[in-house]
């Protein structure tokens, strides 16, 4: 017995949970959990602020890296055998075609999920002071998560992955003087084939993720240097200055209590440094309402992650990953449609393939890039932020209804079609 | 609520635990799986022994599957129509039932969807037989399979399918390249016609439309050419049959048929002209073959290109290591040869042969088959690495000429010859040219020497 008390030990190197001691020490001498401060506010895991809407997409992102490495013993990015290596997913593979299905059903969801996200960030006016910058770096993994999709989107090989990634390649080919250049540059030639497949394999199973998982790195980092997980700050008690304390930074060495707030607590390394918390400051009473992260955060995050896997696999157990026929690049179907997320766009290349395709996505990147540095107000209250609200959901509407559009209702040859009318396809 | 947070992280991980468990059950009860069993039970049924009966029920399930590389194809169908091959299962229900009439046409070589269609990758049965979106070529009705006969015999009459022969006939004097093109010729008023029986046209729907064009296609431009119900079929059996993959060239690529002429091009290739004639046309070493296979039975014939010596001892025709089809195709074409094509054969060699050729040829035999190419390389180009050998390795065998005679080169065959250490204090070589003499007769030594001095090249650097 004293044996496996020792080997536990050695493992864990912490005192008994049911201590303070053990409880605070779970976080901080645990490599993977101690980007969570040792203890948490209630209201930072308040579940109709956030939605917990972040920590879904990571976990989703989990899910794609976890069922993406076991599809990528099953598959060979090479046109001839591409598609014979999903159709043995289908048939063969124990399991195979759960596996794809996680996969897929997975990467819609993170789609969805990052976009929730930042508009949850948007509205709750997550991004201002001191989390500007935050904002930018979550900017960028919504792109690198829509690349990273679209990557995938060829992978199968099939007529819709074949011809999504040719209308998705052509949007982006519309662009002035680089344009033509970077689409030749991703398909290696001038269309989708078999450089194309093996770059987009590459991007996808390698560039992408690594660029994802190094960025998600900074964004939670940020999010813990900038006063943790969002809250409704001004539904809290209003700021007393003369009063001010710091939260976020504990100093390891001390015992770890609830100390009252008071002059003498003591202060991380940084304000010492800077003279000036940079962090975002609350009154004094509200120390007393911080809980130990285990079990208060840990178990909430355990049943986000858990609901998440549970709501995959469900979806995919009953519903599996569509496949196609085999990419024939001289059938064109009508009409080829981008993925879904990309429709929005092709609705208005379809109206003006410059604003669709150039001026449109440009200012609406942009637009999302700089908002943290356009918007000065410093209020995050939503009755005083009325016009950043309302621009904000003219552009989340807009961009849903083509979204919309360009899903369901256009027929062949981009003829606006109701999804109730059945169009016969191919008819002589 | 937060006292029950445990309790909610436990009640997720045992739903998905569950879902585990359930996608597991999903993925390990195939309905091919069922199949075999069934087939397994109807296998053991008449068994006596009880130890051959349990082995026979304890047969582990697979996936069978037949490989088709040439042609990107694998056909599973065997997976559960586990009878086809086996004439045991001539009154075996369905999907067990043994498949007759198949000629050379073996499933383990042809596959299946070759000709019934399907899509051969799927191992569950709505899937497999094709009629699911996204799967252009369904199972072929079995009224219509014979017309997959025409995707790989694509001229002449087809035994048993006078239904082709008629729809080509019909293509071609009914006008309908006016309108049609294929294969590159025909106008362009109607659809090209070249892949439609690829398309995803269902066979009952043109044959409706051969009947009457706009009773299915409403508006169509075709005239209605008021086609017995015989000639639409035929017609129909030819556009199913059409198809620019090139799959008769695959099959007559493979050696899978005996047909006469992959016998002609073995016939070529293993130089049979160089002893044989043809009809006076030719070596006269061997015996004449014109109308061989009505001197000599076919097994006969079959038996001597297995091994000569056993038909003949002291025979000089080598024996030829050719598989069973090769013999048959070569069987084949001796029953069509006439002297016209020793001619044809000769023409395409430059020069008649002579008996210095057939001492060549066989010397190129005996070199590949009693291992001197092991060390000296197929093409004499030596090469193996030999340590402490003069030069490191075995010589190429390209320019004997210039240093030795031809009784020298007798000679080192005959008694072998260890290399000259390149280093004296090192230790010998691992390779030596081993003494022959008492493996081969001097006829073979002669032979091989006549195929090296043919081979002999002029030394590039005699400086």
């Amino acid at each position: 017995m004293n044996l496996i008390r020792e080997i536990w030990q050695s493992i864990v190197r912490r005192d008994p949970l049911s201590t303070d001691k053990g409880k605070s020490e779970l976080v901080f001498l645990n490599v993977w959990l101690h980007i969570h401060p040792a203890k948490v506010k209630k209201e930072h895991f308040k579940f109709n602020h956030t939605f917990y809407l972040g920590f879904i997409t990571f976990f989703l992102f989990l899910v794609l890296v976890t069922t993406g490495i076991a599809l990528m013993c099953y598959y060979r990015p090479y046109p001839s055998v591409a598609y014979q290596d999903m159709k043995d997913l289908q048939f063969v593979v124990f399991m195979g075609p759960f596996l794809r299905s996680m996969h897929r059903w997975a990467a819609h969801a993170m789609v969805i999920c990052v976009f929730l996200h930042m508009c949850r960030v948007f509205y709750t006016g997550s991004y201002k002071k001191p989390r500007q910058f935050n904002w930018v770096v979550g900017v960028i993994l919504l792109l690198l998560t829509l690349g990273l999709s679209f990557t995938g989107y060829l992978l199968p090989w099939d007529q819709l992955a074949f011809w999504a990634i040719t209308v998705g390649t052509n949007i982006g080919g519309y662009a002035p003087f680089v344009g033509n250049y970077i689409r030749e540059l991703l398909l290696g030639g001038h269309t989708v084939g078999q450089e194309a497949l093996i770059r987009f394999y590459v991007l996808h199973v390698a560039v992408l993720p690594s660029l994802v998982i190094l960025l998600t790195i900074v964004h939670f980092w940020r999010i813990r240097k900038d006063g943790g997980l969002s809250r409704p700050i001004w539904k809290l008690k209003p700021n007393k200055p003369e009063e001010l304390v710091t939260i976020g930074a504990t100093p390891q060495t001390a015992p770890l209590q609830a100390v009252a707030a008071s002059s003498d607590k003591t202060y991380g390394l940084m304000e010492v440094v800077t003279g000036k918390p940079i962090f975002e400051t609350v009154a004094p009473e509200e120390e007393e309402d911080a809980v130990f992260s285990y079990p208060f955060a840990f178990f909430r995050e355990a049943i986000a992650l858990m609901a998440t896997v549970t709501v995959v696999m469900a979806t995919s157990l009953f519903w599996h990953a569509p496949l196609e026929e085999l990419a024939n690049p001289a059938k064109t179907p009508n009409p080829a449609k981008a993925p879904w997320y990309f429709l929005g766009l092709q609705e208005l290349v379809s109206h003006s393939a410059l604003i669709g395709g150039v001026v449109a996505p440009s200012l609406m990147v942009l637009a999302l890039l700089v908002i943290p540095y356009f918007d000065r107000n410093p209020s995050r209250r939503p009755s005083d932020r009325k016009w950043a609200i309302w621009l904000f959901t003219i552009f989340v509407v807009i961009n849903l209804v083509l979204i919309v559009i360009g899903t369901f209702f256009r027929g062949p040859g981009w003829a606006f079609v109701p999804p109730w009318v059945h169009v016969v396809a191919g008819a002589e | 609520m937060g006292r029950r947070l445990p309790q909610i992280f436990f009640a997720l991980s045992l739903f998905a635990l569950v879902l585990i468990i359930a996608a597991v059950w999903q993925a390990s009860t195939p309905s091919w799986k069922k199949y075999q069993h069934e087939y397994l039970q109807m296998e053991a049924q008449g068994e006596p022994n009880a130890v051959t009966k349990a082995a026979v029920l304890n047969t582990p399930p697979q996936i069978q599957q037949i490989l088709l590389p040439g042609l990107q194809r694998v056909d599973r169908c065997t997976t559960c129509h586990q009878g086809v091959e086996d004439p045991t299962m001539k009154n075996a229900p369905e999907p067990f039932h043994y498949h007759q009439g198949l000629g050379p046409h073996v499933p383990s070589k042809f596959g299946c969807t070759i000709c019934h269609g399907g899509q051969g990758l799927a191992t569950d049965v709505k899937d497999a037989h094709g009629n699911v979106p996204f799967w252009q070529t369904p199972l072929l009705p079995a009224d219509y399979v014979r017309a997959s006969c025409g995707r790989c015999h694509k001229e002449g009459d087809i035994p048993g399918v006078p239904e082709l022969t008629e729809g080509r006939r019909l293509f071609e004097t009914e006008g309908c390249r006016g309108c049609h093109k294929l294969n590159g010729i025909g106008g362009s008023i109607g659809p090209d016609l070249s892949e439609e029986g690829a398309s995803l046209r269902s066979p009952q729907w043109l044959e409706q439309h051969f009947l009457n064009p706009s009773a299915v296609s409403p508006g169509s431009a075709m005239p209605n050419f008021h086609f017995t119900r015989g000639q639409a079929r035929a017609l129909t059996y030819y556009m199913l049959s059409l198809t620019n993959a090139d799959m008769g060239a695959y099959y007559a690529s493979e050696p899978l048929i005996p047909s006469p002429s992959y016998g002609r091009e073995l016939f070529v290739q293993k130089d049979c002209l160089v002893c044989h004639s043809i009809g006076g046309v030719g070596a006269k070493v061997g015996p004449d073959l014109l109308g061989v296979t009505k001197r000599h039975s076919t097994n006969w014939l079959d038996e001597q290109l297995v091994n000569p010596q056993l038909v003949y001892p002291g025979s000089s025709m080598p024996a030829f290591d050719m598989p069973a089809t090769e013999r048959k195709a070569v069987i084949a074409f001796l029953a069509t040869a006439t002297a016209t094509d020793a001619q044809a054969i000769v023409a395409g060699k430059g020069q008649a042969p002579t008996p210095e050729d057939a001492a060549i040829a066989a010397g190129k035999l005996d070199f590949g088959r009693f291992g001197c190419a092991g060390c000296h390389g197929t093409d004499l180009q030596g090469g193996v690495p030999n340590p402490n050998a003069q030069g490191g390795e075995v010589p190429s065998l390209l320019h004997l000429a210039s240093d030795y005679s031809k009784d020298d080169v007798l000679e080192i065959i005959r008694n072998g010859r260890v290399p000259p250490l390149a280093n004296t204090k090192g230790p010998q070589p691992p390779l030596y040219m081993p003494a022959w003499k008492n493996l081969l007769s001097d006829e073979d030594i002669h032979q091989i020497v006549e195929f090296l001095w043919s081979k002999q090249q002029k030394s590039q650097d005699n400086w």
